[in-house]
């Protein structure tokens, strides 16, 4: 387990990290197949690819959690056949995850110094007040916030957790911060002030790698980009010589305009019509129809009302006043059980709180919804459950070991799929999609795109909710700005650009928006 | 992808061993237990002493631990099976006493049991206590109820000669060559073990323990399937409760309570020790042979009674670090 050093540092380095030709392989799968990174001292420096594509196995390296089978690791000019966790600390390399959890019953000064705490200087004990000084200064002064030592963890919000690792991290004075898809969680104000944080991070100095499923994240903040795809690195440029369009391309070798496969659908009868409904402080006098074959886009800021709007047609939210007609008749939606009585389907956008059970298997998430179809006097009729769940896995190409894997074990673009299939297996007719492609990559964002152009193929009616406006614009037909709780503007979608839909949904449309 | 095949690899042959350990652990944890009472006590493995196992212990607790599963099963605990099967015993001799005849008796028993369920369910489904906190004041109130209705907890006898021979058949009658508590028990199991499997019941049942918020979001009214959940709960422990009075004609206040640890941790020897860590009435019922088996083996060795308990603690912690070697395994460290 020692780790032996080839050759000491001359002279300090252009490029802090140097990993070349790193293969790894996981029992028959070859993760890494000769990838490389070469990141400079100081820059900004954008990971993508698509899941499997050996992002987090090449961080994990670097991290020391994986050793890889062959290929070069050079930090700061010195060779390393490994890296262990503690000697990657000790290289001042550190790593801000959104899945490494902080223990919730820690205060933020435990979590914040533990396993280093420091110590009055002759004594077994504690310095409190050095810990508190401390991380009271990095906190002012990064984030203009102030978090009390003794706060509990489990008591912050997502982005205040977010805050804590990074202040952990910077209480090491790290020459090399690594970014695991930071953004997944917060929402655009928490992201610009995080942009904001890095950006300065990197004029004083520290290396950053920014590991992100977000293209237009990556054009914006980095310097310079590396491209994984299967297991290599395809391409690494700076950001100046390339864009988010080839970068995507790269990614899935595919050409962008595929993106959006959305087919052409000539509308139906009327299934959905939402009159005057009101929800006073939620939304405001809202009235839209929904055709079969129609995909219409919901979009607004947080509190704008779409997403309450959404909650209501599920039965989750009751309205003061209005009207909902379903299929020509009236509806009363008190409860999700009346909502889908009525053939109502909701793709909520916390899909691991909601949407699925990482705990039941794929056949279980599946069927759920439609039990009814398969028994016959309160038994099951197994067979037919199990030929309907693989006729669904097949058509949605749910990549899992079976219908019996738990859906903990599949990716979440996976996953995702099996939060629509269970209403396929329902027969929905109208289907409330909120924010369908959030943590899912791109390859199986595709496919979603695709699949929601072939429901309204067959007749459903589609209502998507969402904030990546180029996904909304190339998906549906029609767009409905929410602001302030009322629908401010509706747009053809072939007609609609993500700049004058964004100056729609932020109260400043064109001709009123001062320039600064 | 990548996640899956990097646990594979890792846990190795390691993994490989852990898992089988914990299919076949609770099998396996039988046998050697089996095996050293067979060695250190002369009396074990006789066919007297593993009757008595079977028929004397085995058929409440095994009830009354089906019951617990369900309960456990939808998210909750239920530490009022023994005020329902309280109840339930109560009712049957009150009204065997007033003179009613025994199906009349043994029906309004029942019914006693599922009003203790219904109860508990009200406060659950309607009013939103949580199934611990709900069936903990059950089980108070219940215990208070018994003795205001008994001068304080004094028994109450069913008149020696009073026993109809129908009921005294319940107790110690047999049924295809098996003891009658035994062949009931054992057609509950089954019962219930298709219920869990093969009934859309049972299904949304599990569902509702694993994860509430989907089930809700999938259109399934899950409060009413936690409501009948708990009525079930009260109706099978009421069962218990009859083949009690049956088995000892005398209805003593509060007498249920005795089963209420022994089914929790039958049930959660059997749910720990299953592959997926889920509720099952299998699991539950090898939980029942291994309680039952290590309280009766301590009883035959030299050792002090009161040593009983700390062989079930034992046994609970051996399962819970069977567990825990399995969790190392399969999360790949």
């Amino acid at each position: 387990m020692t780790v032996i050093p080839l050759k000491q540092p001359s002279t300090l380095q252009q490029d802090v990290i140097r990993l070349e030709g790193i293969v790894k392989g996981f029992g028959g799968a070859q993760a890494l197949a000769g990838a490389s990174l070469v990141v400079r001292r100081g820059t900004i420096h954008g990971l993508v690819g698509q899941n499997g594509a050996g992002k987090s196995t090449l961080i994990k390296l670097l991290a020391g959690l994986h050793q890889p089978d062959g290929g070069r690791i050079e930090i700061e000019g010195q060779a390393f056949d490994r890296l262990t966790p503690h000697l990657a600390e000790e290289l001042g390399i550190h790593f801000i995850h959104q899945d490494r959890l902080l223990v919730p019953t820690f205060t933020v000064g435990e979590a914040l110094f533990l396993g280093r705490e420091p110590r009055i200087a002759g004594t077994p004990f504690l310095d409190r007040r050095l810990m508190q000084r401390r991380a009271a200064e990095i906190l002012n002064d990064y984030f203009g916030v102030r978090l009390p030592n003794t706060a509990l963890i489990g008591d912050l919000s997502t982005a205040e957790k977010q805050i804590v690792q990074i202040t952990r991290a910077l209480l090491n004075q790290p020459k090399v911060l690594v970014f695991d898809e930071p953004t997944a969680a917060l929402v655009r104000r928490e992201a610009d002030i995080l942009f904001r944080l890095i950006r300065r991070l990197r004029d004083e100095g520290v290396t950053i790698i920014y590991i992100s499923h977000y293209l237009n994240e990556i054009e914006q903040l980095c310097d310079h980009v590396t491209v994984l795809r299967n297991g290599q690195d395809v391409a690494s440029s700076p950001i100046s010589e390339t864009s988010a369009a080839a970068i995507a391309r790269l990614m899935v070798e595919r050409d962008i305009q595929d993106m959006f496969p959305k087919p052409v659908v000539a509308l139906g009868d009327e299934i959905l019509k939402v009159e005057q409904l009101s929800a006073p402080g939620k939304y405001e006098d809202v009235s839209f129809t929904l055709r079969r074959g129609e995909v219409l886009g919901l979009t607004g800021l947080l509190g704008s009302g779409a997403k309450e709007l959404v909650r209501t047609l599920f039965g989750l939210e009751k309205p003061a006043s209005g009207r909902i007609d379903i299929g020509g008749r009236p509806a009363h939606l008190s409860n999700p059980t009346q909502a889908t009585g009525r053939n109502v389907a909701l793709v909520p956008e916390d899909r691991r709180r909601h949407g699925i059970a990482l705990d039941l298997s794929v056949k279980e998430n599946t069927s759920l919804s439609s039990l009814d179809r398969f028994t016959r006097f309160g038994f099951l009729d197994r067979k037919s459950e199990q030929r309907e769940v693989d006729a669904l896995i097949a058509r949605l190409q749910v990549k899992a070991s079976g219908r019996d894997a738990l859906l903990r074990t599949l990716s979440g673009g996976n996953q995702q799929k099996v939060a629509i299939a269970k209403w396929l297996s329902r027969h929905s007719e109208v289907y409330l999609l909120d924010e369908p492609t959030v943590g899912v990559d791109i390859g199986s964002k595709v496919e979603i795109y695709t699949l929601i152009g072939e429901l309204a193929a067959r007749g459903a009616g589609v209502i998507v909710l969402s904030s990546d406006l180029p996904e909304l614009i190339g998906i549906t037909d029609r767009i409905l700005v929410f602001f302030r709780g009322r629908v401010v503007r509706e747009f053809a979608s072939s007609e609609a650009t993500a700049d004058r839909v964004l100056a729609e949904s932020t109260g400043s449309p064109e001709g009123q928006r001062h320039v600064g | 992808m990548s996640l899956t095949t990097t646990k594979a690899a890792n846990a190795g042959l390691h993994g490989v061993v852990a898992a089988s350990l914990l299919r076949y652990g609770l099998i396996l944890a039988l046998i050697v237990v089996f095996a050293i009472f067979s060695a250190i006590t002369p009396t074990f493995l006789t066919l007297t002493n593993l009757q008595s196992v079977l028929v004397n212990n085995f058929p409440l607790l095994a009830i009354i631990s089906i019951a617990m599963t369900f309960a456990v099963a939808s998210g909750g605990i239920d530490l009022s099976v023994g005020t329902a099967m309280d109840f339930a015993s109560f009712a049957f001799v009150s009204l065997v006493l007033a003179g009613q005849p025994v199906a009349i008796a043994a029906l309004a028993g029942l019914a006693a049991g599922a009003l203790v369920g219904a109860f508990n369910a009200l406060l659950i489904s309607v009013i939103g206590v949580s199934p611990f906190l709900a069936t903990l004041g059950t089980l108070f109130i219940g215990r208070s109820v018994q003795q205001l209705l008994t001068n304080g907890g004094n028994p109450v006898y069913l008149p020696p000669n009073g026993v109809p021979e129908v009921f005294r058949f319940l107790g110690h009658g047999t049924l295809a060559g098996f003891p009658v508590p035994l062949a009931i028990a054992i057609i509950i199991a089954v019962a219930t073990a298709v219920m869990f499997v093969h009934t859309r019941f049972g299904r949304i049942t599990l569902s509702i323990g694993i994860q509430p918020s989907v089930v809700r979001y999938s259109g399934i009214a899950a409060p009413a399937y936690i409501a009948a959940t708990f009525v079930l709960v009260g109706l099978i422990a009421a069962v218990g409760g009859l083949i009690l009075t049956a088995t000892v004609t005398v209805y003593i206040p509060s007498s249920g309570n005795a089963f209420l640890l022994n089914a929790i941790g039958a049930t959660f020897i059997g749910t720990t020790l299953s592959p997926l860590g889920r509720p099952n009435v299998g699991g539950t019922i090898l939980g029942v042979l291994l309680l039952s088996i290590v309280a009766n083996g301590l009883l035959l060795t030299d050792l002090n009674f009161y040593w009983q308990q700390v062989g079930t603690g034992t046994l609970i912690f051996a399962v819970l670090a069977l567990s825990f070697i399995n969790r190392k395994a399969g999360s790949g460290a």
